[in-house]
């Protein structure tokens, strides 16, 4: 139903090209892994198909039985995770995800926050707030606000940062979970997590 | 090259003519009034040049263009000189006339507030490292300063309580000299000149720039993403 | 995943409910980390006593004061303002929620949303500014009236007319001056309506239609809508 076109990526700074000429396809069902050592543009690759960094040159697009979606409305379609990415410190977990769902404009439903929370492992300290929450906590939270409206596109960049090996599960499930409907793509240099692609595209030259 | 020595033989015929042809105005201590002729052309040229960067900011916006980005920038800047220019002549005035350098008449608040809005273009474009993000808040900026004019219009009170004389320079009133208006229009003419000749080659200089290297800026912008990843 | 839904039913979200959201969102969080309102209202605070220390309410003679007081009371709200609205932004920047925020709201929906978050704190710094100054510099009003809508539509000037320069600084460097060096160009015509707004409330000068709040109103709804147009271009990639 859904599917993402990726053609002639390139993104430069200065004189230096961060990535160049990438393109792929990728449609439901499908996992896409890209590796790369550091600061070879994996993150900014993300971005980019994220509609957060403008690429340099080449276009990202995404279509729904066959038709282009616009812009704009592309972020209803995307989920995403990054190490840079953080949730409000000062609101409760169960806060923070009452406030992406407004603002997506997805009623609020208490009880499927819950079960989300319970997926993630966090049921038990969802009226915490944030701040006192531990880096691998903060994490599994940021997993739910990327799922919350069920992207068909899910970005997950470095998604076992700071993760246990419990929390590493929850991934592998929201991975096999996405595979059933959605796209998914991963950016890591953890064997592990390059392995759940079907795919991998290596950035480093 | 024709267009160089043009400007610059019609700038020399006006300004001999401004000291020579034309007559002083009666009712201005000694041969004060002969500032018409430089401080209202300069005053003219920075307001023109502020519309220009809006309409240059304007179309960067709707196009992307690099050269409308050039445009607005180089535009600002010789707005920025001229409004100098406009400001030091009028000073001078001032001085002379109404016996203090600066009294916060009308226009001159109105000028204070377009060197302010220049000052203010100049420190956001060297604050955003990213270079497109740059011209996008450049552009925005411009384009909000210029939407803030017209209440000036209304806010400043123009005519009334001007110290600026009206009658005898103002040549759109029938009090003018002749001369004088024939001088005060080649002057206009000269200065506009002297503008579009300057426009056009900040504005080649910008646009090979652009085309030959990475811009000013770009570096900070590589270590973010560094960090990033 | 069982608890998600599908988006495409999103008819029923508007533009404002998801402001509202982002209004309320930036509110509780204010309330409990109180960021903006320190800084604001302690700036005011500290102002209004060193000016009323330093003057006091005999030293500016009967026939100075409607005017002295007017251009008084507006710097110290347009400083005030300016030491602080630009926080909401500067605070998603900081602790990088801003991509998140940009990847799940529309950027008029988050322009709305800080706007009516700005106006909030401009409402709470003209409650406790405008009363404790006209108590303890003896300020008489002979126009309560008039002097009440210059102030409500001089604060919505403020917020209408700072609130996109706010989203602007938070993506550049050197924030907290430049705020006010961007800021102030623009609000000047604005502040020199609202002072001469207050001086006649002052005075008591008859003037029908109030055309100081007209100048302010039209400002505000002109800065408001120029802001929705541009928002998008500032706030996307």
């Amino acid at each position: 139903m859904y599917s993402l076109k990726v053609s002639n990526l390139c993104k430069q700074y200065t004189e230096t090209y961060l990535f160049q000429d990438i393109s792929f396809e990728l449609h439901p069902g499908e996992v896409m892994a890209i590796s790369g050592w550091n600061g070879s543009g994996k993150s900014t690759l993300l971005r980019v198909i994220a509609g957060l960094v403008r690429p340099t040159t080449g276009r990202v697009e995404m279509f729904f039985k066959g038709e282009s979606i616009a812009r704009e409305f592309r972020r209803r379609f995307v989920g995403m995770v990054a190490p840079a990415f953080s949730l409000y410190e000062e609101l409760t977990a169960l806060e923070n995800l009452e406030f992406f769902c407004k603002v997506r404009g997805i009623g609020y439903d208490r009880e499927s926050c819950l079960v989300i929370m319970e997926q993630i492992g966090l049921s038990e300290s969802a009226g915490t707030l944030c701040r006192n929450y531990s880096s691998g906590m903060k994490q599994r939270l940021k997993l739910a606000q990327a799922l919350l409206h069920k992207p068909p596109l899910l970005l997950l960049d470095e998604p076992g940062c700071n993760l246990d090996s419990k929390g590493m599960e929850v991934v592998e499930n929201i991975i096999a979970d996405q595979r059933r409907s959605g796209m998914s793509i991963i950016a890591s240099n953890e064997r592990r997590e390059v392995d759940y692609g079907d795919r991998v595209i290596n950035l480093s030259k | 090259m024709i267009a160089k020595v043009l400007v610059t033989v019609w700038m020399a015929i006006i300004i001999v003519a401004a000291f020579l042809y034309a007559n002083a105005a009666v009712g201005f201590p000694g041969e004060t009034s002969r500032i018409l002729f430089f401080h209202v052309p300069q005053a003219w040229v920075a307001t023109l040049s502020f519309l220009i960067s809006m309409i240059g900011s304007c179309i960067y916006l709707a196009r992307r263009n690099l050269k409308a980005d050039n445009l607005a920038l180089s535009a600002a800047e010789l707005g920025l000189l001229f409004c100098l220019l406009a400001t030091a002549s009028g000073s001078i005035f001032a001085k002379a006339a109404w016996g203090s350098f600066w009294n916060w008449d009308p226009r001159e608040t109105s000028i204070v507030i377009l060197l302010m809005i220049y000052g203010a273009y100049f420190a956001l474009r060297s604050a955003v490292g990213d270079p497109e993000k740059r011209r996008i808040f450049a552009a925005v900026y411009s384009i909000l300063a210029f939407v803030t004019v017209p209440f000036l219009v209304f806010v400043v009170p123009r005519i009334t309580a001007s110290l600026h004389p009206e009658d005898t320079m103002n040549p759109a009133r029938p009090g003018m000299d002749p001369k004088t208006l024939k001088v005060f229009l080649g002057s206009l003419l000269a200065y506009t000149g002297l503008f579009i000749w300057l426009l056009r080659l900040r504005l080649r200089l910008l646009n090979l720039e652009g085309m030959q290297e990475p811009e000013f800026g770009a570096r900070e912008n590589m270590d973010r993403v560094g960090e990033e990843q | 995943m069982k608890g998600g839904r599908w988006i495409t039913e999103t008819g029923s979200s508007t533009y404002l409910s998801e402001a509202v959201a982002i209004w309320f969102r930036d509110l509780r969080g204010e309330f409990r980390t109180r960021y903006a309102v320190n800084a604001i209202l302690m700036f005011a605070v500290t102002t209004l006593i060193a000016v009323s220390f330093s003057i006091g309410s005999f030293r500016i003679g009967e026939g100075e004061q409607p005017f002295l007081y007017a251009v008084l009371l507006w710097i110290i709200l347009v400083f005030s303002a300016l030491s602080g609205l630009s926080r909401s932004f500067v605070k998603e920047e900081e602790a990088s929620t801003m991509d998140v925020l940009k990847l799940s709201a529309r950027p008029q929906a988050v322009f709305l949303g800080k706007l009516f978050f700005n106006l909030t704190l401009l409402a709470a710094l003209e409650l406790i500014i405008v009363p404790s100054f006209i108590l303890l510099m003896d300020y008489k009003i002979e126009l309560p009236g008039l002097f009440v809508a210059m102030v409500v539509s001089g604060g919505v000037g403020l917020g209408g007319g700072t609130t996109i320069v706010a989203a602007m600084i938070a993506q550049a460097s050197a924030r907290g001056a430049l705020f006010s060096v961007l800021s102030f160009p623009l609000l000047l015509p604005l502040m020199i309506t609202a002072i001469k707004g207050c001086e006649k409330a002052a005075v008591g000068t008859n003037n029908s239609g109030w055309p100081e709040v007209r100048i302010a109103v039209a400002y505000s709804v002109v800065m408001i809508v120029m802001s929705l147009f541009l928002f998008p271009l500032i706030w996307e990639e």
